[in-house]
């Protein structure tokens, strides 16, 4: 990180959690700012240029979803939810809210981290509007509507084409099925679940290197499909000191 | 006996009548061109016919008017003097006479039978509804389902709107429509009022709704409040009518008090209610003392995973092996309180599945993806074949049993053996199985291994955990309409568990071929 630091806000009530995120962003180069109940918070977020929100669900004078929905009303900064509860219908909900992305609690810093580098990234490129979106060997080409595989360029249909590109533009977060069905099959389609799993199989069979182990288009289970962007922080172990051998499959 | 509820007494009698000058004046037609053509003498027996059918069809009215009008006939048509009523034979007074005394006689032969048959199909009517009323409360789960019971065995006895308030709290808080039947708000009020004690109850009060409905309000039991306040809608009757009515719902309600009092309905019911009470409680508790073990478990966990990446502890080998330790202890904690967290909902509400289309790959390489550090240092060989079908169920509930599955056969299985997983499909179901190189299961122990809290007992000393896994991966598949099953050589000789699920093939959903290309 060579930019300047990014400013990421912290909001929980959680003393003990909020110290140990500061101390694990700060030694990752981060500057932080703490905020304990939602209110603070806003005040927070619009006082001072923030790069990065991790808000937790329950705090004590507003829902998370609430803090989620009032910042994304003014501004288009990355926000990553923390949640106890491992509620799939409450994730899919958080995420058409508009949060980028969700970790469930208890987890690691090395897990959290890989997901505000991904945040952190998508948001550079919809500034900088840069047209490609990398991901393993499978390179896609927005503006030239190219999708190349070990530089090879691949024939999809439009319809894969379709799916590819709008988890392209979300690259690294996961993006929701009713999302995906939307925008690919129009709102009458939005719970047609199979029409996804069947599509995202064929197109899985062109770009995936092993498609029944898929490293590149990854299933988030109960909630959507994520395009897991080269760099590899999420391919990295969430503990990545203890995983001696990688397991085969 | 429901129908002479409903039943118009006047106009079916009438109909009757009309039915009986119908047939006179037909057999007559008959009788005159056979008279004229045939030349036959007499035909005034004939009319005993019309008199029969009528006794027994429409009743004694029916009947006398028949036999009448048979000698008014006959007499006027064929005894001379011709269309005259006039007599001149006393052998018609005979047959008038004879004519009355057999519909007289016939009909009331026929009503006593009909009587008859009419209690024994209303006998037999009551005994099935009786039946399906006390089959209902012996599985009926809690005070909601008994009540419900209640109302409908009131409902089919009565053959009316009947609405039951199981309290006064129920009454006041009720939306006004309940069980497909709209409440009027002062029937609401009243039934409030009523199941509150405010009112002597024996008799019930009527409410005369705006509609001009009149409802009837009364405890089912002045005894028993627990069986609740009962609201039955007597439709728009005069009040003779209604009064009639009232009587009969007395009746009704005294007979379906008895019952319930015999089928110890107000035992359950305070049971049922103790019940959930208890479990409300357990759920509670259960619930507060996880969330409040779960809050600090993630600030040990993620506090650990710093210090682990930290660049003071980078040379520091025990340290960091301690910190891992710290670590593993807290997610294995964090694990055991899922849990119970999990057993809880099972038992307690039970689970609910989302379903939804699901690629039994994505469920297995997440399961697998979800263990990847306790399968670390075990070798895992998923073989899926390309084609597996879709399937229609929770993925997340089917992945948390694989979890479960998994996380049993690495506790009995020696580090460096083998973990398999396969899949494929067998006479309409997707199985999917988990062989590991372990253990293995002696014959007690497979009988014994699904039973909550059931852990191996040749392993108690060595392993860890509660011994819910396998009972929460059963709940989690069977609540997709699926099982778990386990198959082991023997002890020593490894584990296959396995997962079926059902594939519903008809219903598997097709694409249409054009939607893509």
């Amino acid at each position: 990180m060579s930019e300047p630091s990014p400013i990421v806000l912290v909001i929980d009530d959680e003393i003990q959690i909020r110290r140990f995120l500061r101390t694990g962003f700060e030694l990752n180069g981060f500057v932080v700012h703490e905020a304990g109940t939602g209110t603070e918070a806003i005040r927070s977020a619009t006082l001072r240029p923030i790069d990065l929100v991790i808000v937790d669900l329950g705090l004590p004078d507003m829902d998370g979803a609430d803090v989620v929905e009032r910042i994304r009303s003014w501004s288009s900064v990355p926000i990553i939810v923390l949640s106890v509860r491992s509620n799939e219908a409450e994730k899919v909900h958080l995420l058409e809210l508009g949060a980028d992305d969700y970790v469930v609690k208890p987890f690691g810093m090395a897990e959290l981290l890989a997901r505000v580098r991904v945040a952190l990234r998508r948001q550079m490129r919809a500034v900088s509007g840069e047209p490609t979106v990398k991901a393993g060997p499978l390179t896609i080409d927005l503006a030239a509507r190219a999708v190349l595989l070990n530089d090879k360029r691949l024939t999809l249909t439009p319809k894969e084409y379709r799916l590819l590109q709008v988890l392209a533009q979300h690259a690294g977060n996961v993006v929701t099925h009713q999302h995906l069905l939307k925008e690919v099959w129009g709102s009458i389609h939005v719970h047609d679940t199979h029409y996804l799993r069947i599509f995202v199989r064929k197109l899985r069979q062109k770009i995936e290197p092993h498609p029944d182990s898929p490293k590149i288009l990854v299933t988030e289970l109960g909630v959507g499909y994520r395009l897991v962007q080269s760099g590899n922080e999420l391919d990295a172990p969430a503990w990545p000191e203890s995983a001696p051998a990688k397991s085969e499959t | 006996m429901h129908d002479k509820l409903k039943f118009d007494p006047i106009r079916s009698e009438l109909h009757g009548v009309l039915m009986t000058l119908g047939l006179v004046a037909a057999l007559t037609a008959v009788l005159f061109a056979l008279v004229w053509e045939v030349g036959l003498a007499h035909g005034s027996v004939v009319y005993l016919i019309p008199v029969v059918i009528a006794a027994t069809r429409w009743g004694i009215v029916s009947a006398v008017v028949a036999a009448i009008c048979g000698v008014l006939a006959s007499a006027f048509f064929f005894y001379p003097p011709l269309y005259s009523f006039r007599i001149k034979d006393p052998q018609e007074v005979i047959d008038l006479i004879l004519f009355i005394f057999v519909a007289v006689a016939v009909s009331q032969l026929a009503t006593r039978l009909k009587r008859q048959l009419e209690m024994a199909r209303q006998r037999e009517i009551d005994l099935r509804d009786l039946y399906a009323f006390s089959r209902r409360l012996a599985v009926a789960f809690d005070v909601s389902d008994i009540h419900a019971a209640i109302e409908d065995h009131l409902a089919s006895v009565m053959q009316r709107n009947v609405v039951l308030f199981p309290s006064a709290r129920e009454a006041s808080n009720s939306s006004g429509r309940r069980a497909g039947v709209t409440v009027p708000e002062l029937v609401l009020s009243e039934a409030a009022e009523v199941a509150s004690g405010h009112r002597d109850t024996t008799a019930g009060a009527t409410v005369t709704a705006a509609s001009g409905e009149i409802w009837l309000v009364r405890a089912v039991s002045p005894k028993s409040p627990e069986f609740g306040v009962i609201a039955i809608n007597l439709g728009r009757e005069s009040k003779e009518r209604s009064d009639e009515l009232r009587v009969r719902v007395d009746a009704v309600l005294a007979d379906a008090t008895a019952t319930l009092e015999r089928l110890g309905v107000a035992h359950a019911i305070s049971e049922a209610r103790m019940r959930s009470q208890t479990d409300q409680l357990r759920e509670a508790l259960i619930g507060s003392v996880s969330h409040e073990l779960r809050t600090p478990l993630a600030s040990i966990l993620g506090a650990a995973t710093v210090l682990s990446a930290a660049p003071a502890l980078r040379n520091e080998k025990k340290l960091t092996a301690l910190v891992h330790d710290v670590r593993d202890e807290a997610e294995r904690l964090n694990n055991d309180i899922q849990n119970l967290l999990d057993a809880t909902r099972i038992s307690s509400d039970g689970v609910k599945p989302h379903v939804e289309w699901a690629d039994p790959a994505d469920i297995i390489n997440s399961a697998a993806e979800r263990c990847r550090h306790r399968l670390a240092d075990r070798h895992l060989i998923v073989d899926l074949p390309a084609d597996l079908p879709l399937i229609h169920v929770d993925p997340v509930l089917v992945q948390q049993a694989l979890i479960q599955i998994f996380d049993n056969a690495v506790k009995y299985s020696l580090s460096g053996s083998q973990i398999a997983v396969n899949a494929h499909t067998h006479d309409g179901h997707l199985i999917i199985g988990v062989t590991d190189q372990g253990a293995g299961l002696t014959i007690a122990e497979k009988t014994k291994i699904w039973g909550r809290f059931a852990r191996g007992e040749r392993h108690a000393a060595t392993t860890s955990g509660s011994g819910l896994g396998l009972w929460i991966a059963n709940a989690f598949v069977a609540a997709n309409a699926g099982k778990v099953t386990a198959v082991s050589e023997g002890p020593g000789l490894g584990t296959t568990v396995a997962i079926e699920l059902p594939v519903t093939q008809a219903a598997v959903p097709q694409l249409e071929s054009d939607t893509d290309e």
